[in-house]
Parts: C-alpha cells; sequence; structure tokens
C-alpha cells in the first residue's frame, strides 16, 4: 500500500499539472477541476486493479475524462466561469462574447460526452490535449489509423449533433491540429 | 440548433485546447491532492490496526468473556430473592445518618482548624505589623533627642568661644595698660636721675 502511495505521488509530481489542466478544459471550471483531481486521487488510491495496471498516466487520463464528463452529465445548466481562454474567438471581450463562447464550448464539450470509451478518449487526446496520433496510438495500444479512425468517428458524431441534417463527409479527419 | 460548419467546429476545439488554468490553481489542486493522499494513507494504518486488533484472537475471548460475565450478572440479578425493603430503607436511612455526620463532623473540624489557622497568621501579621510600627516611631524619637542634643552641643560651644574672645581682649586691653605704664614710670625716673646731681 505504501509502494502505491508513493507511485501515486510520483504520477501527481509528473502528471498532476497536466491532469488539471485537462479537468479545467474538460470542465471550464478550476474550481471543479480541483474537485474531480482530487476525486481521481482518491479513486485511484482506492482503486484495487490498480497495482495491475502497466501504464499509471494513461489510466489517469482515461478516469479523468470519464470523471469530468460523468460530472457534465450530472449539471444540466449551470453558470459557467471561462476567463482562462488565451486566444479570444475575437476581439471583441465584452460579457456577452465571452458568455456566447463559453455557451459554445459547453454545446461542444456535451456533443463529445456522448460519445464513450477509447473514440472519446482518442479525441480528447487529440484535439483537446493536441498529441499527434503517433503518441496517441502508443498509449492506447493501437495503431495511429485506429487512432484516426476512433477521431473521425467522434467528429461525424459532432457534425450529426451540432449541424443536423447537414450531409456530412464520413472517416475524414481534422488535420490541422498542432504537433 | 445553427449549422455548424467543419471550421467552426475545429475553432471552438482549438479554443478549448488553449485553455490554461492558472499556476496557482494548478499548484493549490496539487497540494491538496498530496494533502489527502497523506490522509487517506493515515487513516488506512488505524484502520489497519484496529482491524488487526480485531482479528487477534485474544480479542475475540476478551469479547467472549465480556457476555459471559454480562449474562451471569444478568442472571444473578434475575435469580436473586427479592429483598425486604422496609430493612433495605432502614439499613439505607441509618447508613446515610451515619455518613452525614461523619462528614459533618470532618467539616467541622476542619472548618475550625482552618479558623485557627487564619487567626493565628492573622495575629502575626498585626504582631508584627505593630513591631514595624514601634520601631519607626523609636527610631524617630531617637533621631530627635540627637537632634536636640547637637544642638546643645552647639550652643555650648558658640559661648564658650564668646567667652574666650572676650578674655583675650580684656588680655590685651591689659597688656596695652601694662606698656603705658611702663613708659610713665620710666619718664618719672629719667626725670629724677636728672634732678638729684644738683
Amino acid at each position: 500500500m505504501r509502494n502505491r502511495q508513493r507511485k501515486l505521488l510520483q504520477l501527481l509530481d509528473k502528471s498532476g499539472a497536466s491532469l488539471h489542466a485537462l479537468l479545467t478544459r474538460l470542465t471550464l471550471r478550476q474550481d471543479i477541476a480541483e474537485e474531480l483531481m482530487q476525486e481521481l486521487f482518491i479513486k485511484l488510491s482506492n482503486s484495487r486493479g490498480l497495482d495491475k495496471v502497466a501504464n499509471w498516466d494513461a489510466y489517469a487520463r482515461r478516469a479523468a475524462i470519464n470523471l469530468a464528463f460523468d460530472w457534465r452529465r450530472s449539471q444540466k445548466r449551470t453558470p459557467l466561469a471561462l476567463n482562462q481562454v488565451h486566444e479570444p474567438a475575437s476581439n471583441d471581450s465584452s460579457p456577452l462574447s465571452k458568455l456566447i463562447q463559453t455557451e459554445e464550448l459547453e454545446e461542444i464539450l456535451n456533443a463529445i460526452g456522448q460519445v464513450n470509451g477509447a473514440p472519446r478518449e482518442a479525441f480528447v487526446m487529440r484535439y483537446i490535449q493536441q498529441q499527434s496520433t503517433d503518441d496517441i496510438a502508443e498509449q492506447l495500444g493501437k495503431t495511429p489509423h485506429q487512432v484516426r479512425a476512433l477521431c473521425s468517428k467522434t467528429l461525424n458524431h459532432l457534425r450529426d449533433v451540432l449541424a443536423p441534417g447537414q450531409s456530412q463527409s464520413p472517416g475524414k479527419e481534422l488535420y490541422d491540429v498542432e504537433n | 440548433m445553427s449549422k455548424i460548419e467543419e471550421d467552426e467546429i475545429r475553432r471552438r476545439l482549438k479554443i478549448l485546447s488553449q485553455i490554461e488554468p492558472t499556476a496557482e490553481a494548478s499548484h493549490r489542486a496539487t497540494e491538496r491532492v498530496r494533502d489527502t493522499l497523506a490522509n487517506t494513507e493515515k487513516r488506512r494504518v488505524s484502520t489497519r490496526i484496529w482491524r488487526a486488533i480485531i482479528k487477534m484472537p485474544i480479542t475475540k475471548l476478551a469479547a467472549a468473556a465480556v457476555l459471559l460475565i454480562a449474562a451471569g450478572y444478568t442472571a444473578g440479578r434475575l435469580s436473586a430473592p427479592t429483598p425486604d425493603m422496609k430493612q433495605l430503607r432502614s439499613d439505607i436511612y441509618q447508613s446515610v445518618l451515619e455518613q452525614v455526620n461523619r462528614d459533618r463532623q470532618s467539616a467541622l473540624t476542619n472548618i475550625r482548624l482552618e479558623l485557627k489557622d487564619e487567626l493565628n497568621q492573622e495575629l502575626r501579621r498585626d504582631l508584627n505589623e505593630f513591631g514595624v510600627r514601634i520601631l519607626a516611631a523609636s527610631a524617630t524619637l531617637t533621631e530627635q533627642r540627637i537632634i536636640e542634643l547637637i544642638e546643645l552641643i552647639e550652643a555650648a560651644r558658640a559661648r564658650d568661644r564668646q567667652l574666650v574672645a572676650a578674655a583675650l581682649e580684656k588680655i590685651e586691653f591689659d597688656k596695652s595698660q601694662l606698656g603705658k605704664g611702663l613708659v610713665a614710670l620710666a619718664a618719672k625716673t629719667s626725670e629724677l636721675h636728672v634732678k638729684k646731681p644738683d
């Protein structure tokens, strides 16, 4: 048990900041991200099968994504405070534009939350964490081609949810992601 | 819902990917998790200790002994004959009365001793105070007497000095008279010597 505690502390030192950033992006709230971060590590600490897990980073990230989207599902409509965007969508930084932008981000996050499992994880890693398909493939134990397919599936879902009635070109992934 | 083009989805995802928590928030979250993990470990150790204690054979034996004692006590209570309540009440009354008397006697003795002590202390305090006052008064009186004595001595010395001065003045006067007398005598003697040859 002490060994697990030590490993968790190592994980916290190594990936704590990135996990917190991921939770902030998925919840759009720093206070909730802090709460979920604590919940995540408590869950990891109490998890019985954790000792059998080979890649703790990947496991923790997956758990964080699940926690964040579970929290999103439990929140139907909550007041949001998004003030961490480095590059605003427009030059207009009025409260109204911020509110509109927050609602837009909420909309897309809720649409991502409707997808489950590996497609959602791969999509989050690719488009929200901005990781390369090769890195994602290595972390998920899949080929880059499979990762692109998963992302494409999620993207199609987003198109269906956010733009119903519009014909889509299936299987085409966005390629302008950084990395 | 409005139609959203692919560019719009891309734009929103880009904004999402650029959201960063503040360094302060990140540090606070990390420290909070660290504290939580430390507390969880402490709780876990405590639970393990209790679990180990409960699993020990002696704990089971102790629990069985407690149950047996409790069962025996209950059985004893239930099977005991009903006591004579009048006799019991009388005994209890007598016992309580004796106890109250003893307590009262003891309390009175204590109070008497305390009063005696207090009186002794009071008397000692008064005597000390009286002694201090007498000492102070006698010291004042002695000082006055000494001052008077010094004044008397000073007056006597002044009078002596005046008498000595008067005596010295008289001696000086007598000396001058004697000188004048001797001069007159010498003059008379010369006159006599001048007249004799004739």
